[in-house]
């Protein structure tokens, strides 16, 4: 359209809250949206040969009539029962009572706020978490409405998740890591996937502030952890605009979308840590696919229990294959196991890239067979018992130390579309 | 009972408007584009609605170019290449 072309979009009945808001929030909103039963994938050739009259009897009433565009541009705007609130800034006030259930009852009817009680972000509270840093300073617009992420912002929602000041930095540290086009933060925020951002803390930073590396290190407990991993979801909601059926369009969503960070369990590590500087990497993951290996007592034996439970014909991984990545946080008994066998770091990577991997004949059966992404190479393979790499290379598995006693590790696995970024946690002032 | 001040944690949008192109009154002899977003069955949609374009309303040529997968943009030379070679492209958007 920039190019002067006349141009429109084609999607389906439940995407047409997400186009509408991402429409409006670029100023195109006039843009022709022609909009066709969901689903549209997975029906049949007379089912979409309907959808095709759908958006040609749409096309129809808005051709030649610049007025009748502009109607047709409002009429699939209000006809949305799923349009945004107004947006308001971010120094927007609310005067409500001085009573929490009263403060949480106003957040959730505004949509403000993940359905779990608040801190109230009071100017003092903001201040105070802000700790002198510039309050204008934008990091950018976040996707999918493309709201400004001030320092404000993202601290208003800090004290709404309970951070403590001490975090803060984290917390931007992460935002900017997720605002690299690497990361594909629209990707993530709009997806039907059930996408969260995983935020690993690394350096000495992690235990100043209270990131918990130990025993459940995903689960509750931690105040660091249950914290950050909050304020970056209500970030993503509030700042980001992705709310979910609207413009977050994860069909089931998962439970790492409350709280997802830890930190790496760095003494536990045979390896060291992944990253030893004060920083943060964050990796559009599933939520933790537990590897349950009891009985082995070599490094084989617990990395073929990890690349099975890597590979499955349900996972996103290898349908992009470029930008598609594993990471491994083994459990520190497990990662005593593979070490004691001589493996380093790179070991365990180049074995997992070249054992996760699932024949073409699988790979036929359903997935996204048909919609992927791939090399001429892999393109090429004829043989159907040929096994086909799920990540394009070794360095593409991350391997990092977390939790604490038994025998269970995790695989998370990517969106298949964002990649681990990773930035330096820096003071604000 | 005492009433509290609290910050929206809502930000404002900064964007510019811009005025889309209207579409053409006429279609006959017209190029119709579209962009393959890669998702399942939106080939054979743009198909059958370049097919109905045809029949009904006289268009010439339909070109269906697709991006690598969904969840990348178009690449900058596929955009410049349907923008220079049509009258008027649809993009594919969501599932």
């Amino acid at each position: 359209m920039k190019a002067g072309t006349p141009a429109g979009l084609i999607g389906t009945t439940a995407f047409q809250g997400l186009a509408v808001s991402e429409l409006a929030a670029l100023g195109v909103s006039g843009l022709p949206l022609l909009v066709v039963q969901h689903p549209l994938g997975g029906e049949r050739p007379e089912s979409v040969a309907r959808r095709a009259h759908q958006a040609l009897e749409q096309l129809t009433s808005l051709i030649g009539s610049p007025a009748a565009q502009d109607e047709i541009g409002r009429a699939a705007a209000t006809r949305s029962s799923l349009s945004p609130p107004t947006v308001e800034s971010a120094l927007a006030a609310l005067d409500t009572v001085d009573d929490p259930e009263a403060v949480l009852a106003e957040f959730v009817a505004r949509q403000w706020c993940d359905g779990l009680p608040i801190i109230p972000p009071t100017e003092a509270r903001v201040r105070a978490l802000l700790g002198g840093a510039p309050p204008d300073r934008s990091l950018g617009p976040l996707p999918p409405l493309w709201r400004t992420a001030t320092l404000e912002a993202l601290a208003v929602n800090a004290v709404m998740a309970g951070c403590e000041p001490a975090a803060f930095p984290v917390l931007v540290a992460a935002v900017r890591a997720m605002l690299d086009p690497a990361f594909n933060l629209y990707g993530v925020q709009a997806t039907t996937h059930p996408v969260a951002p995983l935020v690993i803390v690394h350096g000495p930073v992690a235990a100043r502030i209270g990131v918990h590396a130990g025993s459940g290190c995903f689960g509750p407990g931690f105040r660091a952890n249950a914290t950050i991993g909050r304020a970056l979801r209500l970030i993503l909601m509030n700042v980001g605009g992705a709310w979910p059926g609207r413009h977050d369009m994860a069909t089931q969503g998962s439970p790492a979308k409350f709280a997802y960070c830890i930190a790496e369990h760095v003494d536990a590590s045979p390896w060291g840590p992944l990253r030893a500087d004060d920083s943060v990497t964050v990796f559009g993951g599933e939520p933790p696919h537990n590897v349950n290996d009891h009985v082995s007592t070599t490094a084989a034996g617990i990395l073929a229990t990890v690349a099975d439970t890597a590979v499955s014909l349900g996972s996103n991984v290898g349908w992009f294959l470029a930008q598609s990545q594993l990471l491994l946080v083994l459990g520190p008994e497990h990662a005593a196991t593979i070490a004691g066998d001589g493996f380093s770091r790179t070991d365990v990577q180049r074995y997992v890239f070249e054992h996760a991997r699932l024949p073409l004949r699988t790979l036929k059966l359903g997935g996204m067979w048909g919609m992927q992404d791939w090399p001429a190479s892999l393109r090429a393979v004829q043989d159907d018992d040929a096994l086909l790499p799920q990540v394009p290379s070794p360095d593409d598995v991350l391997v990092i130390v977390a939790g604490g006693p038994g025998k269970h590790s995790s695989v998370v696995p990517n969106c298949t579309f964002s990649r681990a970024v990773s930035r330096p946690v820096e003071p604000l002032t | 009972m005492t009433r509290i001040r609290v910050l929206s944690p809502v930000s404002a949008v900064r964007s510019e408007n811009l005025a889309a192109p209207p579409l053409p009154d006429d279609w006959a002899g017209r190029t119709v584009g579209f962009i393959d977003n890669t998702k399942h069955n939106f080939d054979r949609l743009a198909d059958e609605l370049g097919a109905l374009l045809r029949a009904r309303y006289g268009v010439t040529a339909v070109l269906r170019r697709r991006k690598a997968n969904a969840a990348v943009a178009a690449p900058p030379e596929l955009v410049a290449e349907l923008a220079q070679a049509c009258d008027v492209v649809f993009t594919g958007s969501g599932d």
